[in-house]
């Protein structure tokens, strides 16, 4: 029995039960009740994602130098010293291509990759601090944001403007425009 | 019929006893299938009774004469995939174990009776979903290809590979089983005017795509099963993302969470690799749809053709936007073009096979397909894609495959 008809059948003795007893109670039973509710507690400890206005960017902070010498220690044996990327261990330059740090339309997702992802061999590891000083150590190395003493947090990281979102433009088959992604 | 019925009890009678009898068996099956060939049947040599029924075996594998491989590697060990053999497919469905895999941060071994789904955001009652939660909604079941977004991205530019597998082997068709997650969100009860919903996996990358809100109320669902069992582990087990049509980066494995929104969240993967560059510095994003495509699987590149006579054209069809309405088929170069056989079942967003009889007259020639949809959308040349995408787009190519047949039946993969 499709779910359309088990609640046409649930909505149609609910107006029975109502004709009969003069009250509605359809709403109740069309759920099935499977699942538990989660308390924000567990929500807290899964939910690790960075929106773009950078709501779960987590306190914190670190800059260049921190983030050079994670770099150096926990990132340069695949990507390469200077972010050129190794064909071998299936990573590509930082500078240029696909993987053009200059060329993400925003910074929270660059955040939130690194938290989530890397190192390859062992993610999840590297603390807040630490990845606020890679994205601070990959902004300065790139050239988005020149500035060797830059330091970032929550609140600093979620105010860059990345130069490259305005060449972003929207398949206009996802059913979004311009318009409906423009962010303030 | 009869002894195919006596068969079940078999195993339980003496070794001696058995033997004799599944001689018979074997005889009188013979002896049915054509009597006239019976005197002709006893002379073919070295027929024993076969293999003893061994209760240790409990799944069972392929002929040891069927040698199809997925091609599979990585670089570093934890990102890379396999390629489906598609030269050898028949049908529609492509076998759960050649099923092309792409990861980017390895396999994990989930033990089911752990994992747990949340589905959070804008909803009214957040929820947590084991696996045996998941089972006790009513069922759905659908037909769908899955194509990686870069399935023949190292042809872009000119043809470098051999085989139709390495061209074209990030495609693959299942029957998926799962929950519709429009289902499970009238469950929850959507707050608000969500617009994206984040899916996130439980693989080492915790990989996360946004996927548009009004595709779960369309037909994304939650698969559990792959062609009449559970998940293969690399396919997703315990529970995979099925978006029908989308690029095969969005079906996230694995998959732990789901998060509703009003903003899509420009992930990682959404705006490097699975974006498509422009040759103007432009960049598209959120190119979601796996485009109509087709290609001739056999003969195909590698193949040898025995000289000149019949050979059935054989090949796949498929639209990530509806439903495969014609194929056209070339045997000179793409001057004059035949309407293909589809030969079903023809399903949305689906493979389908098609067949042309042909009869090759030995001369040197090129062989291709073109497909056309239901939205009346023709598969495009390269030339065609090369307008659209500058030199470094090489996601979505889903442009004619060409087939050289040499004189000498040697067949190569080419562009005209």
């Amino acid at each position: 029995m499709s779910v359309h008809n088990r609640k046409k059948i649930i909505a149609l003795s609910a107006v029975a039960i109502g004709l009969s007893f003069g009250t509605l109670y359809a709403s109740a039973q069309e759920k099935y009740g499977f699942g538990h509710h989660a308390t924000a507690d567990e929500i807290a400890r899964y939910e690790t994602d960075i929106h773009i206005d950078g709501k779960g960017l987590p306190k914190g902070s670190g800059n260049v130098a921190l983030g050079k010498e994670v770099f150096d220690v926990q990132c340069a044996i695949c990507h390469g010293e200077n972010l050129e990327g190794m064909r071998e261990m299936g990573t590509q330059s930082m500078h240029e291509g696909r993987r053009d740090i200059a060329k993400l339309p925003h910074s929270t997702a660059l955040f939130d990759f690194i938290r989530r992802a890397m190192p390859l061999t062992d993610p999840g590891t590297l603390s807040n601090d630490e990845v606020y000083g890679l994205v601070a150590y990959l902004l300065n190395e790139t050239g988005v944001i020149k500035n060797p003493d830059l330091t970032l947090d929550a609140k600093s990281l979620a105010a860059i403007k990345m130069p490259n979102r305005k060449n972003f433009i929207i398949d206009p088959a996802s059913k979004f425009t311009a318009e409906d992604l423009k962010e303030e | 019929m009869k002894n195919i019925s006596t068969m079940k009890n078999i195993s339980n009678i003496h070794p001696t006893r058995r033997r004799i009898i599944q001689a018979g068996m074997a005889s009188s099956a013979a002896l049915l299938a054509n009597s006239a060939l019976a005197q002709e049947t006893t002379l073919i040599p070295s027929r024993g009774p076969g293999d003893t029924i061994d209760s240790s075996v409990t799944y069972a594998d392929r002929s040891p004469f069927v040698k199809d491989a997925k091609m599979r590697g990585s670089a570093n060990g934890l990102s890379g995939g396999g390629l489906t053999p598609l030269q050898n497919s028949r049908g529609m469905v492509t076998p759960s174990g050649l099923h092309f895999e792409v990861h980017h941060s390895g396999v994990p071994e989930i033990d089911p009776s752990d994992h747990k789904l949340l589905i959070h955001g804008m909803v009214n009652d957040p929820k947590i979903f084991t696996m045996e939660d998941l089972l006790r909604f009513p069922s759905i079941s659908h037909f769908h290809f899955l194509e990686c977004a870069g399935n023949g991205m190292g042809e872009w530019l000119a043809p470098r590979s051999k085989t139709v597998q390495q061209t074209h082997g990030l495609t693959s068709c299942s029957e998926w089983t799962g929950v519709s997650l429009k289902l499970l969100l009238s469950e929850l009860g959507v707050k608000g005017d969500p617009k994206w919903i984040l899916a996130e996996g439980d693989d080492g990358a915790r990989l996360t795509r946004s996927i548009p809100y009004w595709k779960a109320m369309d037909d994304a669902f939650l698969a559990y099963a792959q062609n009449g069992e559970f998940l293969r582990p690399e396919q997703g087990f315990p529970l995979r993302l099925i978006v029908p049509g989308f690029e095969g980066n969005m079906n996230i494995k694995w998959i732990r969470r789901l998060e509703l929104s009003d903003k899509p969240w420009w992930t990682h993967h959404e705006v490097t690799e699975y974006a498509d560059p422009r040759p103007d510095d432009k960049i598209r994003a959120f190119s979601f749809f796996m485009e109509g495509r087709s290609v001739i699987t056999s003969p195909s590149g590698g193949m040898k053709l025995d000289g000149p006579g019949f050979y059935e054209i054989s090949g796949l069809a498929w639209s990530g936007k509806g439903t495969v309405k014609k194929v056209e088929v070339s045997t000179d170069n793409g001057n004059t073009w035949q309407i293909a056989n589809l030969n079903g079942p023809v399903l949305p967003k689906c493979h389908t096979r098609f067949t042309l009889p042909w009869t090759w007259d030995g001369k040197e020639t090129t062989i291709m397909s073109r497909s056309t949809d239901d939205t009346g959308y023709v598969q495009p040349t390269y030339q065609e894609m090369y307008k659209l995408q500058g030199p470094i787009g090489m996601m979505h190519n889903n442009a004619i495959q060409n087939w050289h047949i040499a004189q000498d039946g040697e067949i190569t993969n080419v562009r005209s």
